[in-house]
């Protein structure tokens, strides 16, 4: 098992960085979206709006553009796992996955090398957007991310376990979509379908405050919510939070997990013989 | 000792309608060469299929090297190489990457791996490119990569599916050569499907004719020529005489046909009867021109078990049209 799923990710790996031009397209959505999203939506020069009840609306964060760069975290771990599910395809398009499947490989190491392997992109992606926002804020006429509370050994660990477990998540749920779909179009009309309602329905990229009740009680189960949470919770302080980063960081474990079930179910299924 | 290959009654039938295969049912035994031929939507692929565990028979069982394809698919993976029809190496790694990543989905060593990978690059004649990205590799190179490939894990059982499918002649002859050698120097059994009648007559063993689903003929090249009456001797006689009679009562011979001065002599061996023939008309005082002894193909042996003519470049089959419909309406959900 672990030999077969060893062989597996040094692939996954190889092709990563045989393709560095997919890791430069991939990461300039996130930094467009900081340069001109993140400087543009300027709440804070909005009349009428007070320093502190635009911080109570943005959830402690001091400025707008903080917190939507730890929104952005969320939003690249769903970007960037599309790329690892559309791969899926693209390996049974060109017969790659054919082979794979005509060696005894389990399907634990088929389906778990893709998962570190594709990790790897969101998860880093992550913490690049995370260090672009705060040197934004040393840079002339740009707005940056200034973390405003303290962040321990333990507030450093939970925003990696947060960043870690969102990207988990997403791959997981891409991947099943690319074991279980085999036309690009079907997949991607899919992943769509899944990912932007998500994204939309969380608080990533506008203010908890704005939203209507409704949508507040749809995004607080959010996992992006959840794992965005474990972030601002931790830079910008707890005063305005109902529970602590670990209560947000469990129900993203939760999220996590109850993927990572649904997935095995469904790609054990898909990689068994045909009908 | 069991044969390493059985198959009993296998059908598929897909959406359930569609019976791509019906019911085939034969053994190949140990260190041969088994070809499976007919046109395209015959049924070859999907017998591979079954047989390598990566389709589900509606019926019928697989056994290959004793063991039940369908309780232990992946006992039966790791017995077994496959080289499919389509390429499936990857080309954005090099030659020896694909190697050694092979060897590691079969659970070898990474150490081990490389040395295998090595090996078989060497044999395989792609040493100098093994460092190449295999996109770069001509049709041939590919192949033989995938051959390697098939064989990393060193199986004594290697299904072929359509292996020589768009190589030159000489791709063809080379990719042969090397299982010919494969088969002499570890004693492979090879189950082959092929649509090259050439093939199949030059290298394996015994042959399996199946059409629409169904195996309408099995045995050695020769066996299944001399189905149809053996050899066809030509004569040509330098006088205008009628020796028909004469020719018929020759041992061996089994129709005569005359046009002009001609004869076509259907016989059981073309060797023994031609002296005969000759011998026969000089008695009867008229000397043969020129003789020729044409052994049938295996075109006319698939004529005569299908009746119709084998095509190499067929378009898709009427089978394969109905497997693909079936396919979409399943996807569909079976509505109308």
């Amino acid at each position: 098992m672990l030999r077969e799923f060893s062989a597996l990710t040094r692939r996954e790996l190889l092709r990563l960085t045989r393709n560095p031009q997919s890791v430069f397209v991939g990461l300039l959505t996130p930094i467009l979206y900081l340069l001109l999203f993140g400087q543009g939506f300027n709440l804070g020069s909005l009349s009428g709006s007070s320093a502190a009840g635009l911080q109570y609306a943005l959830l402690g964060a001091p400025n707008y553009f903080s917190y939507f760069a730890a929104g952005m975290v969320g939003f690249v771990s769903v970007t960037a796992s599309l790329f690892v599910g559309a791969n899926v395809i693209f390996d049974k398009f060109f017969g790659i996955f054919k082979r794979t499947r005509g060696t005894p490989a389990p399907s634990a190491a088929v389906f778990g090398s893709r998962l570190i392997a594709g990790s790897v992109q969101p998860i880093g992606f992550a913490f690049l957007v995370l260090v672009l926002a705060i040197l934004f804020a040393h840079i002339g006429g740009l707005s940056g991310l200034d973390v405003t509370a303290s962040v321990g050994v333990v507030g450093a660990v939970e925003i990696l376990l947060a960043i870690v477990l969102i990207a988990f998540m997403f791959v997981t749920l891409a991947l099943t979509l690319g074991f279980l779909i085999d036309t690009p179009q079907t997949y991607f009309a899919a992943v769509n379908a899944l990912n932007l309602p998500t994204l939309f329905t969380s608080d990533a990229l506008y203010p908890w405050g704005t939203m209507p009740h409704w949508l507040q009680d749809i995004a607080t189960y959010n996992p992006i919510t959840l794992a965005v949470s474990v972030l601002r919770e931790n830079m910008f302080g707890d005063s305005l939070y109902t529970y602590p980063p670990e209560v947000y960081l469990a129900g993203l474990a939760a999220w996590a997990a109850g993927m990572g079930i649904v997935a095995i179910i469904l790609v054990r299924r898909a990689l068994r013989p045909s009908n | 000792m069991t044969d390493p290959i059985v198959a009993e009654g296998l059908v598929k039938t897909y959406g359930g309608k569609v019976q791509a295969v019906k019911g085939v049912s034969f053994e190949v035994h140990t260190g041969e060469a088994y070809g499976f031929i007919g046109p395209n939507g015959a049924g070859k692929t999907t017998t591979v299929s079954m047989l390598s565990a990566g389709l589900r028979p509606t019926s019928g069982r697989a056994v290959i090297d004793g063991v039940e394809v369908a309780a232990n698919p992946e006992e039966v993976k790791r017995r077994i190489g496959v080289v499919f029809q389509e390429s499936t190496a990857d080309g954005d790694l090099t030659g020896r990457e694909n190697l050694e990543i092979a060897a590691g989905l079969y659970g070898i060593s990474r150490r081990e791996g490389k040395e295998r990978a090595s090996a078989l690059l060497e044999r395989m004649q792609i040493g100098d490119a093994s460092e190449r990205m295999a996109k770069t590799y001509s049709g041939g190179m590919r192949r033989r990569l995938e051959l390697g490939v098939g064989l990393i894990h060193r199986p004594k059982i290697l299904f072929l599916d359509e292996p020589t499918l768009g190589l030159d002649p000489q791709g063809r002859a080379g990719f042969w050569q090397f299982i010919q050698q494969l088969r002499k120097e570890e004693g492979l059994t090879v189950f082959v499907t092929t649509h090259y009648l050439d093939e199949a007559d030059q290298y394996c063993d015994r042959i399996a004719i199946i059409d629409h689903g169904t195996i309408v003929a099995t045995g050695t090249p020769t066996e299944l020529k001399d189905k149809l009456g053996g050899d066809v001797v030509t004569l040509k006689t330098s006088t205008a005489q009628d020796v028909s009679e004469t020719l018929r009562q020759v041992p061996g011979v089994l129709t005569v046909q005359r046009q002009d001065s001609s004869y076509r002599l259907k016989c059981s061996s073309g060797e023994v009867v031609v002296p005969l023939a000759v011998e026969a008309c000089s008695k009867a005082g008229s000397l043969i021109s020129t003789v020729s002894v044409k052994r049938p193909s295996l075109d006319e042996v698939f004529l005569e078990f299908t009746g119709r003519e084998f095509r190499e470049d067929e378009g898709p089959s009427a089978t394969d049209k109905a497997i693909l419909g079936a396919r979409l309406q399943s996807m569909r959900g079976g509505r109308r």
